[in-house]
Formats: C-alpha cells, structure tokens, sequence
C-alpha cells in the first residue's frame, strides 16, 4: 500500500514533525486530537484521506473514540488505520485492533517500522 | 519421431540447414569473443563460464554490500531526523511550558521513557523542583514526592553535582540515565529517566545522541523561555503603568 494523503491524529507536535518528513512522498493532513480529526475528515478536500494515523491518548476525544465515530461512518470506515500507543502494555493496541483499526506502532519507533507496518497493510 | 527417407533433396536442406547452423554459431562466437575481457576467450574447457560465475558471484556481493549500506543510510537518516526534530521544537517556542512539553514528548516519543522527571535547583540548590514529570506516582524509591527531590538517590545526585551526562546502571540509583541542564557551564538541573516502556528492554546507543542534545539546548531553550516570559510581563506591566499615566 503506498498512500497518497495521510491524516495524522496525534497531540504531539512533535511527533507531527516527525510524520511530515517520515511521510515526505504523501500529503499529511494534521489534527491535534480526535475532534479536530473528525473535522478535517468532514472537509471537502480531505474525502481522499487514505490512511490514518491514530494516538490513542489525546485530551478531548482519544483513539479509541476517535476510531468508533470512524468505523460507524460507512463512507469512512474502510480507511486503514494506524493506531500509536504510548503505553508499555499492549492493551492499548489490543483495544485498538478490536475497535477496527488495521495495525498498531508503539512507541517510539523508527521510520522504518512504519513504513513495515504501511506495507503490511496490503499483504 | 518418424525416420524420413534420404532422398538428395532431404539431404540438400539437411545441409542447408547445417551450414546455417554453422553460421551463427560462427557469429555467436565472435559476439561472445568481443564480449569477453583482453586475453581471455572461453573455451571448451569452461574457464570463460568460470569467469562469468565469478563476475556475477561479484555482482551479487556488492548487492548484498548495497543493500546493508542502504539499511545503515535509513537507520542513520532516521537518527538524525530524530535530531533535528527534537532540536527544532526545542527552539520553536518562547513559551516555557511549551519547551517543558517538549521535553517530555521528546523523552516518551523518541526515548520511550513511561517515568521520568525534570528537576530544576531552587534558589539556594538545596533541593530540586520537581517542574515536570510522568509516572512519578509509581516510583518504588519514591524520592519525588510532593513535588520535590532533596537527593537520594546517586547517579542523578552525582550529575546534579558536576553537570557529567550519565547513563545507567550505577552502584545506588534505580534512574536509567541522569541528563545535565547546563546553561553556560552552570548546572541548572537534570532530567532523570527513571524507567523505559516495556517493550524497549534498555537505553540503544543511538539514545545516547538524543540524551547529549537534550543536555546541550533543553536547558538553554528553557532559559531563554523564562526570560522572554519574564521581560514581556514586566513590559506590559511598563505598558499598563505608561497607559495609565497618560489617561491621568
């Protein structure tokens, strides 16, 4: 899978900078929390949004609310999704892969193990 | 296979065709002739073919040297990518909250600390200020209590003491790595990484980069922050006061 336009969901700014130059060949679209992420989904410009990668704790709406409102919209359910967990445990992805999302990067990771885990996505 | 009878035209064609044959295996020949390097042709004693194995088992040692070189340029270029990120957002802000929270998305994002903390010197440096930690609740020493560490445990006491970047483990200290914050050669505080995720069992040499740049431009950036907050609060209160004294 080699995405064209990547929705970044994540409170960190810096890691936000980090996706930019990781995901240099795609355009990435940024949202600092899930509302946020929800918005920028809504947009007109954005409907061709085709990966998403999702934080799972963010103040106002974390990952796994953010996933739930994604999932119940069928014209956006079928985006793959990312999760990132920042926890040590793997409850977080687990909670993540069963609420829909496609894979899950714990932190901290390097570049290329996220770009494994995007080709991983179309095996 | 059907045997055909040899008539003069079958043998005629037959000939034919064997003098065809011939002929490009002549032209075959002289390609592979000009193909091969001065002095050497290949002969029925395979030592042309042996040659060609060599140079292809040649090819496929520099696409293997290629390929471990392409993996070292990634992890290097992922390295400093780390490095330039961690230092941008440093810097990209006067706001000293916002370095603070830098700081600490540097030390869960890029380092994987789940418990750490950021300690500044009070005034009189006999205890550390606890001004940002994660985790802290869960610490077994519990030496950061209450927002402040008075010392304890011995490779943080140690860098707090002589600004020297350490990394653990070390004889009567439970913290992983202890980071000087150094501003112009005075030791201001140190960030202590008490405990990494899980699934990273231990520091990677590579971490070592990001523990010298966080020693290098935290403290600095932090500085400037606080005194650009202070000088613009003592401006606009100059400001205000001016405002007022030309509404009297």
């Amino acid at each position: 899978m080699k995405p064209k336009k990547v929705l970044v969901v994540d409170d960190s700014k810096l890691l936000h900078k980090i996706f930019d130059l990781m995901l240099r060949n795609c355009t990435v679209v940024h949202a600092g929390d899930g509302v946020d992420g929800l918005e920028k989904l809504a947009k007109a410009e954005n409907a061709d949004v085709d990966l998403i990668l999702l934080d799972m704790n963010m103040p106002r709406m974390n990952g796994l609310q953010f996933l739930a409102q994604i999932k119940a919209d069928k014209a956006k359910a079928a985006i793959p999704v990312i999760v990132i967990t920042t926890e040590g445990k793997e409850a977080d992805a687990e909670r993540g892969i069963k609420a829909g999302a496609s894979a899950y990067l714990r932190k901290p990771f390097k570049n290329e193990e996220l770009l494994a885990v995007i080709e991983g996505l179309s095996a | 296979m059907t045997a055909q009878k040899l008539t003069p035209e079958v043998s005629g064609e037959a000939l034919n065709q064997l003098q065809s044959l011939l002929d490009k295996a002549r032209e075959l020949a002289t390609e592979l002739k000009e193909k091969m390097p001065p002095g050497k042709t290949p002969g029925r004693d395979g030592s042309g073919m042996a040659e060609l194995q060599e140079r292809l088992a040649d090819l496929e040692s520099d696409r293997k040297q290629l390929s471990i070189n392409l993996a070292e340029h990634e992890q290097q270029t992922s390295r400093l990518m780390n490095l330039y990120v961690a230092t941008y957002q440093l810097h990209a802000t006067l706001d000293p909250a916002e370095v603070q929270s830098t700081v600490a998305e540097i030390a869960v994002n890029l380092l994987g600390a789940e418990r750490f903390a950021l300690l500044f010197w009070t005034g009189d440096e006999t205890e550390c200020e606890v001004t940002l930690g994660q985790g802290l609740q869960d610490d077994p020493a519990g030496l950061f209590s209450g927002g402040k560490y008075v010392g304890g445990d011995s490779m943080i006491d140690a860098t707090l003491a002589d600004g020297v970047l350490r990394i653990g483990p070390v004889a009567g200290s439970t913290a992983l790595a202890a980071v000087p914050l150094t501003v112009q050669g005075t030791t201001v505080g140190a960030l202590a990484i008490l405990k990494l995720f899980d699934h990273k069992p231990s520091l990677r040499p590579e971490d070592r980069e990001l523990l010298d740049l966080l020693a290098a431009h935290a403290a600095s950036a932090l500085f400037a922050a606080r005194v650009y907050s202070a000088t613009d609060r003592k401006l606009k209160t100059l400001e205000n006061l001016v405002n007022l004294l030309r509404k009297g």
